[in-house]
Order: C-alpha cells, then sequence, then structure tokens
C-alpha cells in the first residue's frame, strides 16, 4: 500500500487525544477495535441498517460500519465505553439495566448511543418520537417494549 | 475494500480539478454512505476519491431564495427534515425525510449525494421533480443548470459528466394552494427501500365569486419510481388530471393512466405485473392524501 493510501489522523476519543495511522478504506469501527481494543460498537448488518455499530461523531449519531476512519480527523468520538463516568454508569445505562432493555446484549450499545441523540434533542421524548429515532436499530431478541421502557426511564433519570 | 487515493480539497476549484471526465473510478464523496455499500460489495473500486467534507462553505447551508429555496449539495438529510425554511415552502420534502432511510444515515447522507447516485429507490427525486426544482452543476467548464426532470437517465445513471459536481438544488416558490404528496410503499420491511414511490402536486383554480364553476385542477403532476428503472414524470396520468375536478372519479383515471403508461422491472420486492398494480393503488393513493 502506498503512501496516498495511508492517512495519519488525529481525533479525542472518549475525551481522550488520540490518534492513529489508518488506511484509506477502513471504518471507523474497524479502527476503532484494532487500534483501540474497543468493542462496545461491533459489526452486524455491515450496510447501516441495524444499528449495533452506533457511535457519535460530534454528539451525532453515525453507522460505524459506513464512516471512513480518515473522515474522523479532528473530531470528538464517543463510543459505549466513554459513557459511564468515575466507576458510575451513566443515566441511559442505569435506565437500560432498571428496566431490563436487552437481552443478549449485542444491539445494546447501539440503542444506548441513539438513546443520547434523541435525549440532547428532546429531553423529553413522545413514544413517537422514541420509535423513530429507534427504527434503525434492531433487536434481533425483540426486546422493543422494554428498549421503549428503558429510553422513557432514562428521560426521567437524565431530568432529575 | 480495496485501498484508493483519498484527497480532501478545500475548494471547489479544487474538487473539480481532481476529477477526471474519463475515468469512472475517480468518484466525488460526501456523507459515503451510498458508496461505502457498493465498495464493500465490489461494484466500485475508486482508484481516488474527491471527499468533499473540507470545502469552505459554498455548498452548505439552507437558504431561503426568491420564496423558495436554495439548498447547498453538501446539506445533510437531517439538516433538510429539520429545517423550518423546507417546512414552509416544501413540507412534502419534510415528511418524506422522516421515513428516508434511518436517523444515522440521513445524519451523514447529503442532498447532493443523494441525488447524484442516480439510484432509483431514492425518495427525494420524484418530489423535486413535481416541485420544478433543478441543480446547479460545476465543472472545469463551467456551470450549468438541469432540471430534475432530466438529471437521471437509467439505473444509476445520471447526465451528469464524470467531472461534474452538484453544486446546489433550487425549489421555485410554490403557488399558494398547490397541493402535494409522496407516498413510499415498501413491500417488505417498513424500513426497507421503497417498492414504489409516488410524488404528486397539482393546484386548482380559484373559483373566486362564481360559485356555480367547479374548481378544477389546472396544472397536475405525477412522478413514479423505485418499481421503475428511473424516476419518470408520467404525462399520462398529468393529462388526465388537468381541467378535471379534484374527485375520486378522476383520481381512479389517473392512477389508471399510470398504471397503464409506466413500465415497471421486476426485482426481488415484486414482479412487474405486481408493482403494476401498486402503481396503480400508489398514485391514487397519493392524489387522494395530497387533496
Amino acid at each position: 500500500m502506498s503512501a496516498r493510501h495511508e492517512r495519519a489522523v488525529a481525533f479525542t476519543l472518549n475525551g481522550r487525544r488520540v490518534g492513529a495511522t489508518v488506511a484509506t478504506h477502513e471504518t471507523i469501527l474497524e479502527v476503532l477495535q484494532r487500534e483501540f481494543g474497543l468493542f462496545g460498537a461491533r459489526e452486524s448488518c455491515g450496510q447501516g441498517l441495524c444499528g449495533c455499530c452506533t457511535l457519535l461523531v460530534n454528539g451525532t449519531a453515525v453507522s460505524g460500519c459506513l464512516y471512513f476512519a480518515a473522515f474522523a480527523d479532528g473530531a470528538e468520538l464517543t463510543t459505549v465505553e466513554g459513557l459511564a463516568k468515575n466507576g458510575e454508569l451513566h443515566p441511559i445505562q442505569r435506565a437500560f439495566v432498571e428496566k431490563s432493555g436487552f437481552q443478549c446484549g449485542f444491539c445494546t450499545p447501539g440503542f444506548i448511543l441513539m438513546t443520547k441523540e434523541l435525549l440532547s434533542r428532546h429531553p423529553q421524548p413522545t413514544e413517537d418520537e422514541i420509535r423513530h429515532y429507534l427504527s434503525g436499530n434492531l433487536c434481533r431478541c425483540a426486546a422493543y417494549p422494554d428498549i421503549i421502557a428503558a429510553v422513557k426511564r432514562a428521560a426521567e433519570l437524565m431530568r432529575a | 475494500m480495496k485501498s484508493f487515493e483519498l484527497v480532501e480539497p478545500a475548494t471547489i476549484d479544487e474538487a473539480v480539478a481532481l476529477l477526471e471526465p474519463d475515468d469512472p473510478g475517480v468518484r466525488a464523496i460526501a456523507g459515503a454512505t451510498a458508496l461505502v455499500p457498493m465498495m464493500k460489495a465490489r461494484l466500485f473500486q475508486p482508484t481516488r476519491l474527491v471527499s468533499l467534507r473540507r470545502l469552505d462553505g459554498a455548498l452548505r447551508g439552507v437558504h431561503e431564495h426568491e420564496g423558495g429555496l436554495r439548498l447547498g449539495a453538501l446539506a445533510t438529510l437531517t439538516e433538510l427534515e429539520r429545517s423550518s425554511r423546507v417546512r414552509a415552502v416544501a413540507p412534502v420534502m419534510s415528511r418524506a425525510l422522516r421515513t428516508l432511510s434511518n436517523v444515522r444515515i440521513r445524519n451523514v447522507a447529503t442532498l447532493g449525494g443523494h441525488l447524484a447516485h442516480g439510484d432509483p429507490h431514492m425518495d427525494l427525486p420524484p418530489v423535486l421533480m413535481t416541485l420544478g426544482a433543478r441543480v446547479r452543476a460545476v465543472s472545469r467548464r463551467g456551470e450549468r443548470w438541469i432540471d430534475l426532470n432530466d438529471l437521471v437517465l437509467g439505473y444509476y445513471q445520471t447526465t451528469m459528466a464524470a467531472d461534474e459536481l452538484i453544486a446546489e438544488v433550487h425549489v421555485p416558490a410554490q403557488p399558494t394552494g398547490a397541493r402535494t404528496w409522496y407516498e413510499k410503499f415498501t413491500a417488505l420491511s417498513a424500513d426497507d427501500w421503497p417498492t414504489v414511490g409516488v410524488a404528486v402536486w397539482y393546484r386548482t383554480d380559484a373559483a373566486g365569486s362564481d360559485t356555480t364553476r367547479p374548481t378544477v385542477m389546472t396544472e397536475a403532476r405525477v412522478a413514479v419510481s423505485a418499481a421503475t428503472e428511473r424516476p419518470v414524470r408520467v404525462p399520462a396520468a398529468e393529462s388526465a388530471l388537468t381541467g378535471a375536478a379534484p374527485d375520486d372519479a378522476t383520481f381512479r383515471k389517473a392512477a389508471d393512466a399510470a398504471a397503464d403508461a409506466v413500465e415497471p422491472l421486476a426485482d426481488l420486492r415484486g414482479s412487474a405485473a405486481y408493482k403494476r398494480e401498486m402503481i396503480r393503488v400508489h398514485v391514487r393513493r397519493a392524489l387522494e392524501r395530497a387533496r
């Protein structure tokens, strides 16, 4: 691979300044796993449909499987690993535990990060807004009713 | 995916200079949400991608323009979905955006990429065709305006040259009382690509003081997408509507005309015969819901 096909990138990852050399065709999902050992965002469909690889780029949810790592240069990235502070789970994580908003947990990081974007825009979301935001996240265990209850509980905890 | 050269120009002039008129392996890229799946499937193996993400502000923003809209090609679909300006001029666009793919894709995908991709399943081309929109395309040779009706020539084929970029989209001011709707029919899951997309637009004459004269449609536009190899206007349906009253009988006549005129393609979402019937149903529904 020639130098033109590589890129040095620097970004903030869960509050820490980091850098990496990436191939132009690598997705941010691949780089998070290979360079930083972060597996919270994980590939499932590989087409942006299922939401398992969700991460926040400058506070906005994106599909990590479709997002070139080179495009993350200069951005602020948040993965599910960055939510807990000082050993305390984030209120959204607590709400998912409290309401059992999962079964196997494979899709849970994606749901939690979509919920984070939702609540940043709609602190008191209607059921319709919750469904609208989460319609692009698939849970093959079909824990959907508990996930929606968890999102409502998260909104309460975030306001408290 | 195979590796490729990635360049990130800072100006439009630099960007168009990096595109190649005769090399299909060189493409502009913005959000990348449509091209990455094609690259993963090895349907598209670029030698060079010209990223537009570092361009100056020229291609960004949602602006009001003479009562209509000027939409930067790099505006994300989320920006358009949330824009009060878009909602005021073209509420049919705001509604169509709500069910276009999902929040994450809309956060990243751009209007220019959505149109330049030439995929017949995209939701906005039929809507913009009925709104009378035009795109401004730029290249080393200068700029030109392309009517949305002339943009997509075939399956993933547009009239754009390989070294042309979409800079912006103009949606003209809409006449008072124009009625619009976009009907999206997904035959598989709710979040699938549409099996049939139908956009309709019509306006009626103002009955004024003469209440004995029935209201008739003075102009009508019907566009069908997804079932066809490219989004198409349907003149046979439009002439069935023009000069007639916007009533159930007229709408049925227009829906029949559309079903007869359009050539659907068979694929995993249904046979050509099935799609023809779905065009009949959804043209009628779109007209009813526009009323």
